[in-house]
């Protein structure tokens, strides 16, 4: 050890809580790093070396920077509840919190009373400044989170009068999707029914892609579908061919659309697959609700068997098993997980970073209400709940992020400033393709699995092998008068001929489709038997 | 003793050769004069007597010679040197003159640089000289002895005593030949000294010649020198060796100039980005700042900016006018010696026109083209640009190749005409061949030619018939054109076109392609003409027809026929018996109904009653047949293939339950929840244990009572919750069995075709092939090793597909990018997102800097040399050492400016 602190670099003597801070400092490089770079050391190309020596070198300046820029520039750090002693954080009543809070966040402890149009459902926009809430019966509202003023409230029995089953934002809360008794709707802001998505049909979930600018949404006959919002455009029609469900998730990592069904299966979508990328047995009963962790590795399932599961996404493992009933979930943007059942609400919390959840919070309302929805806003320390008798909001401290990026998501978003964002997201709009299980595979090389159909050249490659190891086959030897010279030859050239026929079969078989083909387009081009007759003759002098 | 006193007279006659030896030496030189070549080739050839004198010698003494040369034989064994009759004596051309004038007078400047090499023994101290001579005599005496070892070492003991000089130098000697002079002296026969090199002309022998003459002193200076000095010039190397000499030494030299460049290349490859931000004054910013810097060149600038900047005109221009036009006067010699010029110059223009007007006039055209050729040969000289000497070349390339085919083969050429013109008889066998070819090829050619004339003659014929054919009415134009395609093919057929019996067509391959074609050709004739027939009798029909009905045409556009009225409805109902889907079937059955109403057909009307008893007996038969199968296997597993059953005649009960329901009611309405029920119900009933199944009959059967009820599909939930947990893992991994059967499909298990092999015990009893099985194994074995291999393999409650996505393909790359070799250092080298949303502000600049930054309109200077440290790395040394220069050169320029101010 003595040694060690002798040939170690003066840096590595440091003062207790400098060292302390350039650990922190480290830890933060290197989750900026993203990963480890390659062993240049083993390559022999001297040029490569030297430049990925001097990319790598940036890359570990840039990330310095940006581990400075976050610990010096994002100083507000998350606060949670501690207990002393004997004292449980699920004991302490949002009472005592709001007693203790400042006034602005003690705003945020309030029930709104709708009794008329039964369970609400709540969506937040990702800055967490507005919210929708929509009424089972047929109300939809816009709430102003910040001043806590009501932008937009539809009467439904005026206007809409007809089931809502689902509200969600598009990307951003001038725009507004409402999944209503037959049909999605979308609205904006002021209220006013920009489209109809029949094609969608009488949805029962529905869910935004962000970043891929994409409408997704499960109807009553278990068929996903995928819109485009931008330009109106289709992009997936699937069947589940897994019965009707009201339990999608979209896993805001990847894009990727989870549903939850009756036969206790979870299973993946993503829109260019017809078939589901994974498909898991959760629960052994049907699945009532299902939330994804913000960063994309951790899916919380709860059965009807009264059992919340907490899932790797990445391996597909099960990581802990919670006893008890949800129908509704919710991951923070902490990493809490908000469940909701009946009247009651309990948040379950990992603050040692293991993905172990244990009890953090609960909260009950008034017997009798019927939780329908639980919903964290972002940003700040609030849990919304939607019920059967309207909505409330919670104090959950460490739920938020207490740092807010103003170019992902600005609460205090100036009109000037929402424009120039929408123009820019709509740039950098992703197309529907890259949403896959794993992202950051995009770039990297194909794997050289098996292929659909080997190219021309490939086929090539193989017919002359085939003609070469069938030249090489060795012939009997056979009685003295059969062993002609003449008969061996026309022997290796039937032999031959059998190596080649099957690639000679197969390049027919292709030839002839593509004959088809064309012979189709022709078609295409040629008039109508009817019409033929109008058409000009040639010319004739 | 003859030889003896040979040897005697020769050395006497030596003795007073060296006397003699100036004089002769003239008259050799002379010769080396007139022709040097010669002479020297025989200085080179050694020894060569000429063939008269050989004679004479041999008639001379016969002894010696024939000594002479077994001495040759014995000792000379490993190479004998031959050689070749000299031309001279030959006497195949007579390019020698006979020389009169031997006299030969040095010129008086003469100086004879040629200091041949050869002489350079010569040089050597007189003692050897003498020593050589005495080594000679000895080797006489030796010969003369005959060939005794003892006396030879003998003698050699006594030379050596004498001279004091290695044997060796004596031994050498035994070999020379004896030569007797008996013969004057002369080119031809020079003397034994000269023949063996012992008596080489040394400078000296030269330089006495010309003793007192002017120039004499100086050049024996030069000799003594030389002497002095024993410097030798040695032969010059080849031209070869001293080009390679020089490279590498160039090659070196420029190594050497290249390497300091080293670092810096290094240097500037290594960098990521290369900047040009130093030197950004591009220069000149205005027209005048450029005028400025003009410096006159070439003659004629100077002489402008001489009078441009002269400074009398300068002053006349800045003061006033007057003194500009006086500066402007011109002597009278000058304006003479203009309007001479121009005289000049008018009168050659009007010759020319003239000359041209005669030409011009001239009518022959072999004048004209001989003009225009040297005209063309002449601007072929002057310098065009290189498209238009591009195009002319190709022009002229063409009219060559032009020539060249038309002059081919046709006995045209310069050398045929010759030939012919002399005679093709009396030329040689070769050249007559040649002609032959020539000819025969000739005739190959106009022969191909005259034959597809032929073939064109038949246009004529087709002409005539179109005329004839022209003045036929349009109605009867047909049959008559038919005929006539008949009768010409008749005609194509019958006729035989000879064979060529020579030629290439005569070949024997020829032929036989010849022959099937034609065969193939005839087939198409015949059948041509059948078919010419048939048409003909056709239209004779329809010709018949038309007289007799003119309406009936046509079967395929009329509709409407009670024939395929009838046949319709019949497919399609034996397509819905035959169809097991229940959804068919009642489309079937509604086929039927709307039959019904519309056609009162009793065989219809019989079909369909037939339909229905048939789908009315298929009910209880498989609610029979599944209940026997459930009766077999009670337990909770079941094969796949019985529960499809199952699943299908589940399907056939509901259907038949509809039917019994709605009876013929049949709305929209009902239908509908009853197909949502089968959606819903569909996996959980199909694989169920027989007791589910009964309850789910049960529940069809209640379901199908409270179907307008909006309670159903939640109460099915119900009953499904209710029985949830029982089999869904058991589903699950069905499912996954299925889909994984899907992705790896298994390999069909090895059959023979039924009937194959069956009526031959030997194969029965050996059973299917054995590399049936091997493969059937193989691939068993593939699939194992490809599931093994998924990524669901050992997670039993996850289905992972394995399809790839088409869509998705297009963001992969199918190949390694260049430089990089290995997957992963790839892989990691990409990890890294480098976009601004990403990276700090600061970091994002450097991590996009493109590899050259160049401020616009900077023109980027060649490279110049400065000292690089090439063991420093890092953008920051390079950027100050960028500085320190930038900073120096900046000095320059001041000093620079300060020197020219």
């Amino acid at each position: 050890m003595g040694a060690k602190q002798e040939n170690g670099d003066p840096e590595d003597i440091l003062p207790p809580l400098e060292q302390e801070l350039s650990h922190e400092l480290d830890m933060k490089v290197k989750k900026y790093l993203r990963g480890e770079g390659a062993d240049l050391e083993v390559l022999k190309d001297k040029k490569l070396k030297g430049q990925l020596y001097t990319r790598e070198n940036l890359y570990g300046t840039s990330a310095k920077t940006a581990a400075k820029t976050e610990k010096w520039l994002l100083p507000s750090a998350g606060g949670y509840l501690e207990a002393e002693g004997i004292e449980k954080t699920w004991r302490i009543k949002q009472d005592t919190i709001g007693r203790e809070v400042d006034i602005s966040s003690a705003k945020n402890q309030y029930d709104i009373v709708l009794p008329d149009f039964g369970p609400y459902t709540l969506d937040f926009t990702s800055s967490g400044r507005y919210m929708a809430a929509a009424g089972r019966k047929g109300h939809l509202a816009v709430v102003d989170m910040k001043n806590m003023s009501l932008i937009k409230e539809i009467q439904a029995c005026v206007l809409v009068r007809e089931t809502v089953r689902d509200v969600v934002f598009l990307h951003n809360e001038m725009f507004f999707a409402a999944a209503q008794k037959k049909y999605p709707y979308i609205y904006n802001r002021d209220g006013v029914e920009l489209h109809c998505l029949k094609e969608h049909g009488a949805v029962t979930r529905l869910q935004f892609l962000k970043n891929h600018f994409l409408l997704a949404s499960i109807n009553k006959y278990g068929q996903l579908r995928y819109q485009d919002v931008t330009m109106g455009e289709m992009i997936g029609n699937f069947r589940t061919g897994l019965g009707r469900t009201d339990v999608m998730q979209a896993n805001p990592f990847n894009g990727v659309v989870a549903l939850g069904h009756s036969g206790g299966t979870v299973s993946m979508w993503k829109p260019t697959s017809a078939v589901p990328l994974v498909k898991m047995l959760c629960h052994p009963g049907p699945i009532t609700a299902m939330a994804f962790h913000p960063d994309g590795h951790l899916m919380a399932t709860s059965g009807k068997e009264r059992k919340i599961k907490i899932w790797d996404v990445r391996k597909f493992e099960v990581l802990q098993t919670i006893r008890g009933h949800a129908k509704t979930l919710d991951f923070s943007q902490k990493g809490l997980l908000a469940a909701g059942t009946g009247s009651f609400v309990q948040i379950f919390g990992d603050f040692s970073g293991s993905r172990n959840y244990s009890r953090y919070m609960g909260h009950s309302i008034v017997k009798g209400y019927q939780i329908r929805k639980v919903a964290f806003r972002p940003y700040e320390d609030v849990l919304g709940i939607g019920h059967s008798m309207g909505w409330s909001s919670i104090l959950i401290p460490g739920s938020g992020e207490p740092n807010f990026d103003t170019w992902l998501a600005n609460p205090f978003e100036t009109t000037k400033q929402r424009r120039e964002k929408e123009i820019h997201s709509l740039l950098d709009k992703l197309p529907p393709e890259t949403i896959m299980l794993d992202p950051s595979k995009i770039g990297t090389v194909k794997s050289a699995k098996k292929k659909e159909k080997p190219t021309k050249k490939e086929m090539e490659a193989d017919l002359e092998t085939a003609v070469e190891a069938a030249k090489g086959t060795a012939i009997k030897k056979k009685t003295k008068g059969r062993n002609k010279p003449s008969k061996i030859a026309v022997k290796k050239k039937e032999i031959v001929e059998r190596a080649k026929k099957p690639f000679l079969d197969q390049q027919m078989v292709e030839e002839e489709k593509v004959a088809k083909k064309k012979r189709k387009i022709g078609e295409e081009i040629a008039l109508p038997t009817a019409l033929q007759r109008f058409s000009r003759k040639k010319a004739t002098a | 003793m003859q030889s003896h006193k040979m040897i005697e007279k020769k050395r006497k006659s030596r003795d007073g050769k060296k006397h003699d030896r100036p004089q002769k030496f003239t008259r050799k030189s002379k010769f080396s004069k007139k022709r040097g070549k010669i002479e020297d080739d025989k200085r080179r050839t050694g020894p060569r007597l000429p063939q008269s004198l050989r004679i004479e010698l041999d008639r001379i003494n016969p002894n010696d010679q024939s000594g002479s040369e077994e001495d040759e034989g014995i000792n000379d064994d490993v190479y004998e040197y031959e050689e070749g009759v000299p031309e001279e004596e030959s006497k195949k051309n007579r390019r020698f003159d006979s020389v009169e004038n031997y006299e030969y007078e040095l010129p008086k400047d003469f100086k004879d640089e040629n200091v041949d090499s050869d002489d350079d023994d010569d040089f050597d101290g007189g003692e050897n000289k003498i020593a050589h001579h005495k080594g000679k005599k000895g080797d006489l005496d030796q010969l003369d002895d005959d060939v005794e070892d003892e006396d030879d070492e003998r003698h050699l003991r006594m030379l050596q005593g004498i001279t004091g000089m290695p044997s060796q130098a004596f031994q050498d000697r035994k070999k020379t030949k004896v030569v007797s002079e008996g013969y004057p002296e002369s080119e031809y026969n020079p003397t034994r000294d000269v023949l063996d090199g012992d008596g080489r002309i040394a400078i000296e022998d030269l330089l006495e010649s010309i003793q007192g003459k002017p120039g004499y002193r100086e050049l024996r200076k030069i000799t003594r020198q030389v002497e002095k000095k024993g410097k030798v010039l040695q032969a010059p190397l080849p031209k070869e060796d001293r080009d390679r000499l020089e490279r590498s030494a160039a090659y070196e030299q420029s190594k050497k100039d290249i390497t300091r460049w080293e670092p810096l290349v290094k240097r500037n490859r290594e960098a990521p980005t290369i900047m040009f931000d130093k030197d950004t004054d591009s220069g000149f910013s205005t027209i005048g700042a450029i005028a400025s810097e003009f410096e006159p060149r070439t003659e004629f600038e100077k002489k402008m900016s001489s009078l441009v900047n002269d400074d009398n005109v300068m002053a006349a221009h800045k003061e006033d006018g007057s003194r500009l036009l006086e500066l402007n006067k011109i002597s009278l010699e000058d304006y003479i010696s203009s309007r001479n010029h121009i005289a000049k110059m008018r009168s050659l223009l009007f010759r020319h026109e003239v000359k041209m007007k005669r030409v011009k006039k001239i009518k022959s055209k072999t004048y004209h083209r001989l003009l225009k050729k040297d005209r063309l040969k002449g601007s072929v000289g002057i310098s065009m640009d290189a498209e238009e000497a591009k195009e002319l070349a190709m022009k002229q390339e063409f009219k060559r190749a032009e020539e060249r085919m038309t002059l081919r083969h046709k006995n045209q050429s310069k050398w045929a005409q010759r030939i012919v013109q002399r005679g093709i008889d009396t030329q040689d066998e070769g050249t007559r061949a040649a002609m032959a070819e020539q000819l025969h090829q000739h005739a190959l050619l106009t022969r191909k030619m005259n034959s597809m004339k032929d073939s064109s003659s038949s246009d004529d014929s087709s002409d005539e018939e179109d005329s004839e054919n022209s003045d036929g009415s349009d109605e009867d134009k047909a049959p008559k054109l038919l005929a006539k395609a008949r009768e010409k093919t008749r005609r194509v057929l019958e006729e035989d076109d000879g064979v060529p019996d020579s030629g290439v067509l005569s070949l024997p391959f020829m032929k036989r392609a010849l022959k099937k074609r034609k065969e193939a050709a005839d087939e198409e004739g015949r059948l041509a003409i059948q078919e010419f027939e048939s048409s003909l009798k056709e239209l004779e029909d329809t010709d018949e027809a038309k007289i007799t009905k003119t309406g009936t045409v046509s079967g395929r556009r009329v509709f409407g026929a009670s024939k395929t009225q009838v046949i319709e409805p019949k497919n399609k109902i034996r397509s819905s018996s035959y169809s097991s889907d229940s959804e068919a079937e009642l489309e079937a059955q509604e086929d039927i109904d709307i039959g019904l109403g519309r056609t009162d057909d009793m065989q219809n009307n019989i079909n369909v009653n037939s339909v229905s008893l048939y789908v009315d007996a298929d009910i209880p038969q498989d609610s029979v047949l599944k209940n026997s199968e459930l009766a077999k296997d009670l337990g909770p597993k079941m094969t796949y293939e019985v529960s499809i059953l199952q699943s299908n005649t589940w399907k056939k009960m509901s259907s038949s339950r509809n039917e019994v329901d709605t009876n013929g009611k049949r709305s929209q309405k009902v239908v509908e929840p009853a197909t949502h029920n089968q959606d819903i119900e569909f996996e959980g009933v199909g694989e169920d244990s027989d007791a589910d199944s009964e309850g789910q009959m049960l529940d069809g059967i209640l379901s199908s009572e409270h179907k307008s009820s909006y309670k159903l599909p939640s109460q099915a939930e119900l009953i499904r919750e209710a029985f949830a947990g029982d089999d869904v893992q058991e589903e699950f991994n069905k499912d996954k069995e299925e889909i994984m059967n899907l992705e790896n499909p298994e390999p069909e298990k090895p059959a023979q075709l039924p009937g194959w092999g069956q009526w031959t015990r030997v194969q029965k009893k050996k059973g299917l092939p054995s590399w049936v099985l091997e493969e059937h194994e193989n691939a068993k074995r593939k699939r194992e090793e490809a599931l093994r291999k998924r990524k669901d393999a050992h997670l039993k409650h996850v289905i992972i597909s394995e399809k790839l996505d088409k869509k998705a393909e297009k963001l992969l790359t199918g190949t390694l990018p260049y430089p990089f070799t290995s997957k992963e250092v790839f892989e990691q080298s990409i990890r890294m997102p480098i976009g601004p949303e990403f990276n700090p502000a600061t970091a994002v600049r450097a991590l996009n800097r493109p590899e050259v930054v160049k401020k616009q309109g900077l023109i980027i200077k060649p490279i110049r040399y400065e000292d690089v440290d090439s063991h420093e790395r890092g953008g920051e040394e390079r950027r100050k050492s960028g500085q320190k220069q930038k900073i120096k050169r900046s000095k320059g320029r001041v000093k620079a400016v300060v020197a020219k101010s």
